[in-house]
């Protein structure tokens, strides 16, 4: 029997079935439509200007370390113009974090990008392990999302970059719709799929993978033989989100467009006017200055509550109402740096940068 | 159980259990009354039960009785024509009938606060319609006498009009309810992701053959799902027209609601999502008059459980409703499985579902009808599609660079079928056009041609011709076509 020829050169023996499409195709047409697929969603957004300073936001798994190489890829072949960094967080996940860093760089050097790396210690005062061994392991995610939330956009500022880009893929934003709509988070379902989010002050930050599924970016590392990080966080059950990734992975099982098709959905819906006049306005926060819609951010309530041995204060209207019944914030507890980003991104506080040699 | 992690590894890895209701056991409407049943956490009496579910059933559908939504109050319920129910003989249609007659049909003692102060029913007929599905569903046959039988023990006051499935596929049913006539046999046929319509030399073809033709040709298990979910609904919604319906209710609960709706937005139908809970949808007739017919859900606040409580304590003969379940290979019947799973460990999922997509709306609006659904089509999509999965390299962009791997000048190369978007394709909503062309894993990217077609469309194409494709066919396209067949790409 002949061997199957790729159904798009129809030249080649086709070698992988495409998760996305199911076409059968060969290597070559793979990487081409991947990367012309993810040049397409830059372009159709108009993500970036010739000049831009973007970071990539690196963890050194498999998505984050292909978009590193795509971003140098097509910035190279398209000649986009772009600076491009590397900005790690180091959440201070003992057995986790560290090896993952050394992937970053290690990609650092083969990728020939500067690296940034910005731990929660040196931010908050708190390693994920402290946070952990204070709150135990079933609300870790929400202080980890929270505090990486900002650290990446003080790693950018500290950059004195215009832009990041993060690795979140078709699935993640899948996902997170199903979430949302699930547990009735309105104000972040109205927004998840966008490509680009920027607040008034903050740094533009966007996702190219957006359609790319989570099948073809290992596929690409795969075949590419890209130097990546493939463990799962120890600190990561959560549950509800567990939920929700097993019955995506069965949608797409049943029909592979599932992920794109709930993306689609995604982006034909809005939350209607008089539901947004509901939602809260955007403020910066009393206390660091970064974006927040209460008086305090997120991240300053959390940091407050585990400054003050309470941890769920954060968490729950009860534990909040009754650390508020304790007394006002004492003055001696670890606060975030104020941010202040200006135009030229730079907030006034320097980290050295680690050039590639 | 809620579990976070591993209980057996980790100490703390076990949420504490909510108990199943707030307070204490009394009810919480009279305060006096141990209570039968947890609804959300609140705690009722089997006596207070009942004028609950009354008031959610009526809250929800009276504020679309009346045409505009502003008359309801000052001057009581009046309809612009009859009802009619969709009635399947499961849990949710059996409460809606058994709703609609102790609310509007029973004489009964006015109540204050009663939104209907005229009393009385606020539509001059009501029709009771049940869909046979036998043709396709082996379980479902000989259930058609019992369905009957639950709706002519309510006496008089329902009309009864049985369908078949395979009315969809069927020139009398069609004239029957005011279709215009078509004379040109019309089948479908696929290329991949292009559709069109053509004439067919002969419709020999008996409705119930052809229903199971359509059936078989769907490509994958969640297509052939919603592929009847919807021709069902358009067989109700021509059915109202034809007997001047104002209002088509379906017993939808809160839990098939919002299965329904996760089930289509995972299917691609988040253009629709208004549609799923409620729609106001229009015939155009002949004589180029609008026919409206307001499809409402009004147990769309009661959960499966309110219903089977309602359904238990009334003594209602619930037939069972069998729908088709393409079991793990099929959307709908996976997010059923995912939902009622959730709601144990998550009780308020459900509603967050329903209330959440309660709070969208879409983000532009369109005149134009899907032609299998006759919902609205979204502008753009088979562009949105090229753009974000290249199916072939001729549907790249002058801008991007061309494989480095292959030559495309001379056009030796490339994906050899027609890409060209036809009439079909952008007369599709999302989610039907993915219906037809989105495969299993497992599935074969295999063309097909003469699928025959509901009356609707076919009406449509007979009276709008450029729906039907008149080209001639290329050499390219039915290599395409018999490719599979070819031994030698060169013969």
């Amino acid at each position: 029997m002949a061997p199957k020829l790729c159904v798009l050169c129809e030249t080649a023996k086709a070698m992988l079935r495409r998760p996305k499409t199911g076409q059968q195709i060969c290597r070559d047409c793979f990487f081409y439509v991947f990367e012309t697929e993810v040049h397409n969603t830059i372009v159709e957004a108009k993500l970036f200007k010739s000049g831009d300073s973007v970071a990539i936001g690196a963890s050194g798994g498999k998505d984050s370390t292909v978009l590193a190489y795509v971003m140098k890829t097509l910035n190279e072949r398209y000649k986009y113009g772009l600076e491009l960094f590397l900005l790690s967080i180091d959440e201070g996940i003992t057995g986790y974090r560290d090896d993952s860093l050394e992937t970053v760089k290690r990609n650092q050097q083969q990728y020939d990008m500067p690296l940034k790396i910005l731990s929660y210690d040196e931010l908050y005062g708190w390693t994920m392990d402290a946070i952990v061994a204070q709150v135990g392991r079933k609300n870790n995610c929400t202080f980890c999302g929270v505090f990486r939330r900002q650290a990446l956009d003080r790693g950018a500022a500290m950059l004195g970059v215009d832009h990041i880009v993060t690795g979140h893929n078709a699935d993640d934003i899948a996902e997170t719709i199903l979430m949302n709509i699930m547990r009735g988070d309105i104000a972040r379902l109205g927004r998840c799929t966008a490509i680009c989010t920027q607040g008034e002050d903050t740094i533009k930050r966007s996702k190219p993978f957006k359609y790319a599924y989570e099948k073809e970016i290992v596929m690409y590392a795969y075949f590419k033989k890209l130097d990546y990080f493939s463990t799962e966080c120890i600190y990561s059950p959560d549950a509800y989100r567990g939920h929700a990734r097993a019955f995506l992975k069965d949608l797409e099982a049943a029909r592979p467009s599932a992920i794109i098709d709930i993306i689609h959905s995604g982006e034909a819906f809005e939350v209607k006017e008089e539901v947004k006049a509901t939602q809260h306005v955007q403020q910066t926060c009393q206390r660091c200055g970064y974006m927040s819609s209460n008086p305090l951010c997120k991240a300053c309530t959390l940091l407050e509550g585990l400054e003050r041995g309470s941890a769920e204060s954060g968490l729950t209207e009860r534990a909040r109402k009754k650390l508020e019944a304790e007394g006002p914030t004492p003055e001696n507890i670890r606060t975030i740096p104020f941010f202040n980003k200006t135009p030229s991104g730079n907030p006034g506080l320097s980290i050295a940068v680690e050039i590639p040699a | 159980m809620s579990s976070c992690g591993n209980p057996n590894a980790e100490a703390d890895a076990l949420m504490t259990r909510r108990p199943k209701y707030d307070r204490s056991k009394a009810c919480v409407k009279c305060k006096s009354k141990t209570g039968n049943i947890v609804i959300r956490h609140a705690v009722y009496c089997k006596d207070c039960f009942f004028p609950l579910i009354s008031l959610r059933f009526r809250r929800t559908l009276e504020p679309h009785v009346n045409p505009t939504l502003d008359l309801h109050r000052r001057k009581g319920l009046k309809a612009s024509g009859n009802l009619l129910i969709g009635f399947s003989g499961g849990l949710g249609s059996t409460v809606l009938l058994d709703l609609v007659q102790k609310t509007y049909l029973a004489p009964r003692e006015r109540q204050d606060g009663d939104q209907n102060p005229n009393g009385g029913c606020p539509w001059p007929k009501v029709v009771v319609a049940h869909i046979d599905t036998s043709s396709v569903l082996t379980e479902v046959q000989g259930e058609s006498c019992r369905i009957r039988g639950v709706v002519e023990s309510y006496g008089a006051v329902f009309e009864y009009l049985p369908l078949r499935l395979e009315d969809a596929f069927d020139q009398k049913w069609w004239r029957s309810v005011g279709g215009p006539d078509f004379v040109h046999p019309t089948g479908l046929d696929i290329i991949n992701e292009d559709m069109f319509l053509k004439l067919l030399s002969s419709n020999r073809t008996s409705p119930s053959s052809a229903l199971n033709a359509y059936i078989a040709s769907l490509p994958t298990q969640t297509a052939v799902a919603s592929g009847i979910q919807a021709l069902v609904r358009v067989l109700l919604l021509y059915t109202a027209v034809s007997t001047h319906a104002s209002h088509l209710l379906l017993g939808t609960s809160l839990t098939s609601l919002s299965i329904s709706l996760i089930s289509s937005i995972s299917q691609g139908g988040g253009y629709s999502i208004k549609e799923e809970a409620q729609e106001e949808w229009s015939d155009n007739n002949e004589d180029g008059t609008d026919r409206t017919v307001r499809l409402v859900r009004p147990l769309r606040e009661v959960g499966t459980k309110e219903c089977t409580l309602w359904a238990w304590w009334n003594d209602l003969t619930v037939i069972g409703k069998h729908r088709y379940s393409g079991g793990r290979q099929d959307i709908s019947a996976l997010t059923r499985d995912f939902i009622v799973g959730l709601e144990k460990d998550y009780p308020s999922t459900v509603s967050a579902i329903a209330r959440t997509c309660n709070k969208l709306t879409t983000k532009e609006s369109t005149n134009t009808k899907c032609l299998f659904c006759e919902r609205p089509v979204q502008s753009g999509i088979q562009e949105w599609k090229h753009k974000i999965s290249i199916r072939s390299y001729r549907d790249l962009g002058p801008d991007i660079m061309s494989p480095p791997h292959m030559n495309l000048e001379g056009g030796s190369s490339g994906d050899s079928r027609p890409t060209h978007t036809g009439p079909v394709a952008s007369n599709l909503c999302y989610a039907c056009h993915t219906t037809w062309t989105s495969r299993s894993i497992r599935g074969n990217a295999a063309s097909q041609n003469d699928i025959p077609i509901p009356v609707w469309v076919a009406s449509r194409s007979d009276h709008h011709n450029d729906l039907r494709n008149g080209r001639k066919v290329e050499e390219n396209d039915l290599q395409y076509l018999i490719k599979d067949f070819l031994l030698d790409s060169g013969s």
